[in-house]
């Protein structure tokens, strides 16, 4: 806190040499420093004073700040009830990093309780934030100096609406009220939710009058003619918390109505009238507005009335209302501003607190040349924007917070504790929620507000856009009614032309009629170039985010976002769109907004309990950005969004400026181009400094496998094989197998003729076969990485097969068998009979499918069936299906080929069907000799060579005894099976070798044993 | 293709949107049905299809009124999808068809009622054929046909919709059926087992409550798929209700059956009569039956050698194979029965050369141990009860019924 209010006085000095930019500046850093300083009561309080003296003298207005920043013990006033009553059911939250947002809970439940009536207020409060921005809009072209003034006050309050944005974060204690004062959707629903709504409602109200505040206090300055101030920025304000208000109350519905509305803005009484229920209350309102001076008032204002005029549930009500239109139309309006901070985010405090000033100045001199204004207003809101990054930023924070009050300040806290980076990060995702609502807003604007605020209010009507281009904005969005996507889209355009139609100063000049409706991508390029005019530091990623060119792509997972925002540039409009209408839509009153809108408060903000935990992340933010928004992961998905958002917000602010700009050149080339990622990504890691580092590595690999997935997703055929391609230089025969974990290197593969005198070494060589299905892999490997496949490969593949198939290693077998398979389709030449005969074999021996039997059965040709290898394979199917024990091992002596080898492996299984069978069908005895015939023992394993040599009688014995059969010797001494005893005993017995994978013949040892 | 004017056109585009408008107004589903069937080539959607071409800005007409705009998802791709298939862009229609499809199934799901369930059939229907027609193009032009593939895993999202509970479910068969079709057509199917599972294990839905057709085909799939399994009861369970419940008019539906039925029950040792293979044309069983009447394993092995790549194709070959066991029974017992004749004292002791003599009688060589072989295997597996003696060489058979039928069982294992 500390840190804050010197940032601020600094701010302050620096601003004093202006003299109405200084008040500005003062005013601003006061109401920061008292945002901020919620810890430190006193500091807090009197720079609140002066800014109240400042902008109001009466001392309802300076409470009312009070109790609005600080929503603490300091006020009796309404808002202190609702700060009560907001700590009541927040209590947790008020744990969340700072006393402050434990005040604003307070001041919102007490809200929440008195808005259950409310519920009804969602379509209204939208419906006001739409018209709010259709007279800020209005306004902003209006050339008359109350118009400019109106103008910078909207300018303040999409400012604010940044700032609120922030604070719901801090708020993050109510999770309802975060959805629901985002989501406008949860808003209507929140008729449901009758308690929970209302105080997400307040809460949003809360800062909607801050930020309303805040403009007035601006208007004021610039001003410094406080007539000038009531009527114009007055009115705006009143008009948007009467709007609001009335939706809330029964009343609001009346003023709800375009015409009315705006007669209740005219008004001002719209929060008297609100709070006390009554009509009459309106006219005081207004009125007082008017004639206090203080700019900071009008939400300070609303609280004081309340408190005088009405209950004090009423007008914290009514405040809270009014505030929340405010807030909308904060940021709707902050939309642009937070462009701007983006564009800013490099630059120094000073400059930023000098660019506020000049801004402030612009937009006195914007007063008079409304066109003027409108640049100027852009300047100021960057110069705010970025603020909140750097040092200066924090006060601007601050300040921010002491308009939204509770949300910022909580924030601002953490922020302090960060340090800068915090800040930044926190100051640009801020920034970059408030923008889609603005733009939303905008658009929601046009549509329907637009002429009934133009027909019900004189005093916005100056400030309204043309007619033709209302017209222009109602075709434009004509064309999508259905959509609501592209609606938004649409929307972020038509809030872009028609920003770049005030900076140009051509709003009333051009030809809107005639004006080509969807030219998005121009629009864009428009916007992207206006921004970045004010603040060359602007981040490429949030000019383009307004674009919103695509529809909204709602799958893209939390990844999908990180990288949309650092590559936002280089990834393609509609991702980024996208991604924008996500964390940002929320703010719009749309309902796909909504959602994403409740993300992002879900982040911030959570729930109360996690609140309490957000200091504890804050600090360790401090350390890395990235590292809190990682702890806000955990808590819930949404939040991995907005923090992963904020966290590369941060990674932005702190990347160096030039660098940005490069960055954001050679995005906005890429974004022509389509995609991009990588460059990007690579360009800005190295740049990202410490703690973001390790996050940034996160993100690029994140972005890394984003864009594979991308090239998956495109057409194989798009993928250049030919150019990733290896070469192989390498020229020793002999080379060990290891599996790939990056690109291969061509200098370890060799080429061609190498690999053939591989093959043939291995062929001759004497060693063992783990040596050679070693060999055999990583010629296989070499083959692959080169694309070579020809005659050579085949034969290494066939090769290995054997070799496999020899040593009773079918899982290699396998692996080459489809190989071959592939190799053979192709045309390739090989010993393709051979090798379907072992397919053959493979299916009816080892996988017994029958319906994989009779696809391979009937893709045999008939010139296959004449095959040797093949009619054997066939016939050993027929043995093996009818269970012809005889003719199997009749074939397997016969077998050509390895075909030996694969039967090998179903041996054992026959002679225990063939023994089963004989002893059940043959009496009294069958002679072992004839057993040991016909089943294939009759020296086929004898081996000459040793000393034991097994004769087939012997091993017959042996492999009878083994499976239980019960054995006599008959008269004439020749061994005998008796067939009925040894139907009851045979048995298969567990295979000695048995492994725990269940094939043996990967057993180490027994390969060992049986290969060296 | 007659001139056809932009007036005629828009006309023509404008009647179909009301009537497709009017069906869902009115919860016609064999109205809507009828407007989805891009393939059925009725003159109503060709002459549409011509309009489209015509009047190429038909999304305007859509977008023109409330009325259809709220069903462009469904409409404009389904426009899309009818002009690419009149001019014959398989791919495109098939592209966009699924899209309308997915379009429409959100619709549906909003639908309470099942009565859009029509056409819900029929888009099922149409997206199946429309990707068999698609692969098979693409599978000419050398490119990978995956639209099928495709297909089934939309039709998978289709059942989901209906596989729950509620009025809906009683279609869930139908895509079952078309996912069958699928599977069988890709020979992915044990893909058909989770759908099965989800349909045959549902207390709450009596499968009996689906419609008579649903049931056929499904009974038709599942034995299919029980032959594959050689699971003779089961199948034949399956195929015979199927059979029994196949309309008597689609004859080439009972064929289809009879051509899985007949095996199976020959395997389980009931031989149909020569009436009905005639009547059904499933002649190729003829001399199978024929072989199995009379012993006759030569018989056999031509019959199945002269149809294997039929017998293959339809995945019968394996059982038909079997049956050799069963001709071997029977020439035994023909063997048995002259004995008997001869000398009914001795008639039950068979010598093996006497068998083997018969054998080459057939013109089949067989040595001696294979025929014991046989011999013994006939015995195991309980289609000749005595035993055999090696030293004698003789099978010694019961005298008390030496060739048990199979009665309806299938041969033991």
């Amino acid at each position: 806190m500390m840190m804050n209010q010197g940032v601020n006085a600094q701010a302050v000095a620096a601003a004093d040499p202006n003299s109405l930019e200084s008040r500005y500046a003062f005013d601003a850093n006061q109401g920061q420093a008292q945002s901020y300083l919620p810890s430190a009561s006193g500091s807090e309080a009197a720079s609140w004073t002066v800014h109240k003296v400042e902008g109001y003298p009466s001392q309802d207005g300076v409470p009312a700040n009070a109790s609005y920043q600080h929503g603490q013990q300091p006020e009796p006033h309404t808002k202190n009830v609702q700060d009560g009553s907001y700590v009541a059911p927040l209590s947790s939250s008020s744990t969340v990093g700072t006393a402050s947002a434990p005040q604003d809970y307070n001041s919102y439940t007490s809200y929440s309780n008195t808005t259950d009536p409310y519920s009804a207020y969602s379509g209204y409060y939208n419906g006001y934030q739409q018209q709010t921005n259709n007279q800020y809009s209005q306004q902003q072209p209006n050339p008359s100096y109350s118009q400019s003034v109106e103008a910078y006050q909207n300018t303040g309050a999409a400012y604010q609406p940044n700032s609120s944005f922030q604070n719901t974060g801090s708020y993050a204690g109510t999770a309802s009220y975060s959805t629901t004062y985002y989501n406008p959707d949860n808003y209507q629903t929140a008729g449901g939710y009758p308690s929970s709504g209302y105080n997400n409602q307040p809460t949003a109200s809360n800062t909607g009058s801050y930020a309303n505040y805040t403009s007035y206090q601006y208007p004021n300055y610039t001003s410094d003619t406080s007539s000038a101030y009531g009527s114009g920025s007055a009115p705006t304000t009143f008009q948007q918390q009467y709007k609001q208000w009335p939706e809330y109350y029964s009343q609001t519905e009346v003023t709800c109505a375009p015409g009315t509305e705006h007669l209740s803005a005219a008004g001002n009484s719209n929060h008297g009238s609100s709070l006390p229920s009554v009509s009459g209350g309106y006219p005081t309102p207004t009125n007082q507005p008017q004639p206090l001076p203080p700019p900071p008032p009008p939400p300070s204002l609303n609280p004081t009335w309340r408190p005088e005029t009405s209950s004090s549930v009423l007008p914290s009500m009514q405040p809270a209302g009014a505030a929340s239109g405010a807030h909308d139309n904060y940021w709707n309006q902050t939309a642009p501003s937070f462009q701007t901070h983006l564009a800013a985010p490099t630059q120094p405090l000073y400059q930023n607190s000098l660019d506020s000033k000049t801004s402030y100045e612009n937009f006195q001199e914007l007063k008079t040349a409304p066109q003027g204004q409108n640049s100027q207003y852009t300047v100021y809101q960057v110069s705010q924007n970025y603020q909140p990054t750097s040092p200066t930023v924090l006060s601007f924070d601050a300040r921010r917070v002491s308009k939204l009050q509770i949300p910022t300040n909580p924030r601002i806290a953490s922020n302090a504790a960060l340090g800068i980076a915090k800040i930044e990060k926190d100051g640009s995702a801020a920034n970059s929620l408030p923008r889609p609502a603005y733009v939303s807003v905008a658009v929601q604007k046009p549509k329907d507000k637009m002429s009934s605020n133009n027909a019900a209010d004189p005093m916005l009507k100056p400030t309204m856009y043309p007619k033709s281009l209302c017209g222009y904005v109602e075709r434009a969005f004509g064309r999508y009614k259905d959509d609501d996507k592209k609606r938004e889209a649409c929307e972020a355009f038509m809030k872009e032309i028609i920003t770049e139609a005030i900076a140009e100063g051509t709003l009333y000049t051009r030809d809107w009629d005639s004006m080509p409706l969807f030219t998005l991508p121009d629009s864009h390029s428009v916007n992207n170039e206006n921004i970045q005019s004010p603040t060359p530091a602007a981040i490429p990623n949030y000019k383009k985010s307004p674009i919103r060119r695509s529809k909204s792509r709602w799958e893209p997972l939390p990844e999908v976002k990180m990288l949309d925002k650092p590559d936002s540039a280089s990834n393609e409009t509609g991702k980024f769109g996208s991604w924008d209408k996500r964390t940002f839509n929320g703010y719009s009153a749309t309902k796909d907004n909504s959602l994403s809108s409740f993300r992002f408060s879900a982040s911030h903000q959570k729930t109360p309990s996690k609140s309490a935990q957000r200091p504890m992340k804050r600090q360790r933010i401090v350390n890395g950005a990235g590292l809190t928004n990682n702890d806000d992961d955990a808590s819930s998905d949404g939040d991995k969004d907005q923090s992963l958002t904020a966290y590369y917000s941060g990674a932005m602010a702190l990347a160096d400026n030039p660098e940005e700009k490069k960055r954001r050149e050679s995005r906005s080339k890429r974004f022509e181009r389509g995609q991009g990622h990588r460059p990007d990504i690579n360009y800005f890691k190295p740049k990202n400094a410490g703690p973001a580092n390790l996050y940034t590595k996160r993100a690029s690999a994140l972005m890394l496998s984003k864009s594979f997935d991308d090239s998956a997703n495109q057409a194989v055929e798009d993928i250049d094989w030919d150019a990733l391609t290896v070469k192989g230089t390498c020229q020793e025969i002999e080379k060990r197998f290891l599996r790939l974990t990056s690109a291969p290197d061509p200098s370890t593969v060799r080429p061609e003729d190498v690999l053939e005198k591989a093959l043939l070494m291995v062929q001759n060589s004497q060693k063992n076969y783990l040596y050679k299905c070693d060999q055999l892999k990583s010629i296989r490997q070499d083959l692959t990485v080169q694309r070579i496949r020809n005659q050579l490969t085949v034969k290494v593949y066939e090769t290995h097969a054997r070799l496999a198939m020899e040593v009773g290693d079918l899982a290699e077998f396998n692996q080459c068998q489809s190989q071959l398979q592939i190799l053979y389709s192709e045309g390739i030449e090989g010993c393709l009979m051979e090798f379907a005969a072992y397919n053959l074999l493979c299916v009816i021996l080892h996988s017994n499918n029958k319906r994989d039997l009779l696809t391979s059965m009937s893709r045999l040709t008939q010139e296959a069936k004449e095959d040797v290898a093949v009619k054997h394979a066939l016939a050993v199917r027929a043995a093996v299906t009818s269970g012809n024990y005889v003719a199997f091992f009749k074939l397997y002596k016969s077998a050509p080929n390895l075909n030996t080898c694969l039967m090998d492996l179903y041996v054992e299984k026959m002679r225990y069907q063939a023994a089963v069978c004989m002893s059940k069908s043959y009496r009294p005895t069958v002679p072992i000799s004839y057993i040991a015939q016909i089943l294939g023992f009759s020296n086929a394993t004898a081996e000459g060579n040793g000393e034991k040599v097994l004769t087939g009688l012997d091993e017959c014995l042996e492999w009878l005894k083994a499976h239980g059969a019960s054995l006599i010797t008959d008269n004439t001494g020749e061994m005998q099976l008796d067939a009925k005893a040894s139907s009851s005993t045979l048995f298969m017995p567990e295979p000695e070798d048995a492994v725990a994978h269940g094939d043996s013949s990967l057993a180490v040892n027994d390969f060992l044993a049986r290969t060296s | 293709m007659a001139y056809l004017s932009m007036g005629e056109s828009h006309r023509r585009i404008t009647d179909y949107l009301n009537r497709f408008v009017d069906a869902i107004n009115y919860q016609d589903g064999d109205s809507l049905a009828r407007l989805f069937s891009v393939s059925s080539d009725t003159p109503s959607l060709l002459s549409l299809a011509d309009a489209l071409n015509v009047f190429q800005d038909a999304n305007r007409l859509i977008k023109q009124s409330e009325k259809f705009s709220q069903f462009g998802e469904v409409v404009a791709p389904f426009f899309r999808s009818l002009q690419s298939y009149r001019l014959g862009n398989l791919v495109d229609a098939y592209r966009a068809f699924e899209k309308a499809s997915n379009a429409f199934i959100q619709e549906f799901r909003n639908w309470e009622s099942g009565w859009a369930l029509e056409a819900l059939y029929v888009i099922a229907y149409e997206i199946r054929v429309l990707a068999e027609r698609v692969d098979r193009e693409l599978a000419s032009n050398g490119k990978s046909p995956e639209k099928l593939k495709g297909a089934g895993s939309f039709l998978m999202k289709v059942f989901g919709v209906l596989a729950g509970k509620g009025p809906k479910r009683v279609g869930a068969l139908y895509v079952t059926c078309q996912l069958f079709k699928i599977y069988f057509k890709l020979g992915t199917v044990h893909l058909c087992r989770s759908v099965i599972r989800s349909i045959e294990t549902a207390r709450i839905f009596d499968f009996e409550e689906f419609p008579t057709r649903d049931k056929v085909t499904y009974m038709y799939y599942t034995g299919r798929l029980e032959v594959l399994n050689e699971n003779f009861p089961a199948a034949d369970q399956k195929l015979s209700y199927a059979l029994t419940h196949c309309s008597l008019n689609k004859e080439a539906n009972i064929r289809m059956i009879l051509k899985y039925l007949i095996p199976v029950k020959l395997s389980i040792g009931i031989l149909p009569k020569k009436q009905l293979l005639e009547n059904y044309n499933l002649v190729e069983y003829n001399n199978i039956v024929e072989a199995l009447k009379r012993g006759d394993l030569r018989l056999l092995r031509s019959a199945l050698q002269e149809n294997e790549d039929q017998f293959l194709r339809s995945g019968v070959y394996l059982v038909l194979e079997k049956l050799e066991l069963q001709v071997y029974q029977r020439l035994l017992k023909k063997i048995y029965i002259i004995q008997k004749l001869k000398d009914p004292s001795k008639a039950h002791q068979m010598k093996l050369e006497v068998i083997v003599k018969a054998l080459k009688w057939l013109e089949i060589e067989m040595d001696v141990d294979e025929v014991e072989c046989i011999v013994a295997i006939l015995i195991y597996k309980n289609l000749m009860k005595g035993y055999f003696a090696h030293k004698s060489k003789v099978v010694v058979l019961s005298k008390q019924d030496p060739f048990p039928k199979l009665n309806g069982k299938p041969v033991a294992t």
